[in-house]
């Protein structure tokens, strides 16, 4: 299923914030964004937790029992945050 | 007095894009024409560390893979002394700037890349290597206290060192403290032995007591060493770069200095 127009607002936000060598449009919205795939690791969680919480005013916690399901895609990341999103 | 072999020399500054093409300013042979510093991520480090790697980190990897390079070394086999005034100051000033707004959340890259030993980190990471590795600062005698450090190395342990000089400027309103005029880079690759490689002899001594610094011929070369704490080694690459026997200085803290007998192999 192709990338809805939030989950191409949210690529957008990993690619800068991360300073990715990818541009948004190749971010399978279904494809891994830790280790394999994206190939992100802890400290890019990290720094795409503060801009998710910068951009949306959703707090990410690093103690969340759900985290791997969070960041499991793009997609599900945005999910999470359309759900909880405060702005 | 202590007695090392330069084998490789990596240079990264403002109109010195290399080793090759500054060896030709400094000796001399070519006009000095100033232009921004060159910088580009070393193809070495894994594509995670090569998005994150700021200023310094570029010139570090650049000017110690020139260096190792020409020497014929291999990376892994080298041990480090990383000297920098200031380290990664955009990364400070970044870091000062959130620091003052509320909710005062730091990037964890900007974190991550704050500590003065980052250089010495990423490198390790790019070369492979687990040899020994100094991370050092001391203001403007931060490339004469790297020289020293190193050589005491090669000297002690029979070491063979790569000493990585780097600074660059402060952004306002920090660069009004503490003016860092450009971006440079060096590297030396530094041993106890003479080999097929060695390019010179050098016969270091701490020495207490002020004498004049030796400084550059042409002016602006000269605003370069006087203006960046790591340039302060250009004399050094100047008399390896022309090939002639020398007699330097180059000053260190509170009135000492190292004098430096250049010798050609």
């Amino acid at each position: 299923m192709a990338a809805s127009l939030a989950e191409k607002e949210l690529a957008q936000l990993i690619v800068t914030s991360l300073n990715l060598e990818v541009s948004a449009d190749e971010i399978e919205p279904d494809a891994p964004l830790y280790g394999e795939g994206l190939g992100l690791d802890s400290i890019d969680i990290l720094e795409l937790s503060l801009a998710v919480s910068k951009t949306y005013g959703l707090q990410l916690k690093s103690d969340d029992e759900d985290n791997s399901k969070i960041f499991s895609s793009l997609r599900s990341l945005n999910q999470h945050i359309q759900t909880h999103r405060a702005k | 007095m202590m007695r090392l072999y330069v084998e490789g020399v990596g240079l990264l500054g403002p109109g010195l894009d290399g080793w090759t093409a500054g060896r030709a300013v400094l000796s001399g042979a070519a006009v000095y024409s100033a232009a921004p510093t060159n910088l580009r991520a070393s193809e070495l480090l894994p594509a995670a560390e090569r998005r994150r790697a700021g200023v310094p980190i570029k010139l570090a990897l650049a000017v110690g893979q020139e260096a190792i390079l020409q020497a014929g070394r291999d990376k892994q086999t080298v041990a480090t002394v990383f000297t920098s005034s200031g380290g990664d100051n955009d990364n400070v000033h970044a870091i000062n700037s959130i620091l003052v707004t509320a909710p005062r959340e730091v990037s964890p890259t900007r974190f991550h890349n704050s500590v003065h030993n980052a250089a010495a980190g990423y490198w390790c990471i790019a070369a492979g290597t687990h040899e020994p590795s100094t991370s050092l600062c001391a203001h403007d005698a931060s490339f004469a206290a790297g020289l020293l450090e190193s050589a005491a190395q090669v000297t002690v342990d029979d070491a063979v060192v790569a000493l990585i000089a780097y600074d660059h400027p402060h952004p306002e309103p920090m660069h009004k403290a503490r003016p860092i005029t450009a971006v440079l880079g060096m590297g030396l690759i530094l041993a106890a032995r003479k080999n097929e490689r060695s390019l010179a002899m050098l016969e270091v001594d701490f020495v207490s007591g002020t004498t004049p610094e030796t400084v550059m011929q042409d002016v602006a070369l000269e605003a370069l060493r006087a203006g960046v704490p790591a340039a302060r080694g250009l004399p050094l690459l100047a008399a390896l770069a022309s090939g002639q026997s020398a007699q330097l200085c180059i000053a260190y803290f509170a009135g000492h200095h190292l004098n430096i007998r250049v010798t050609p192999c």
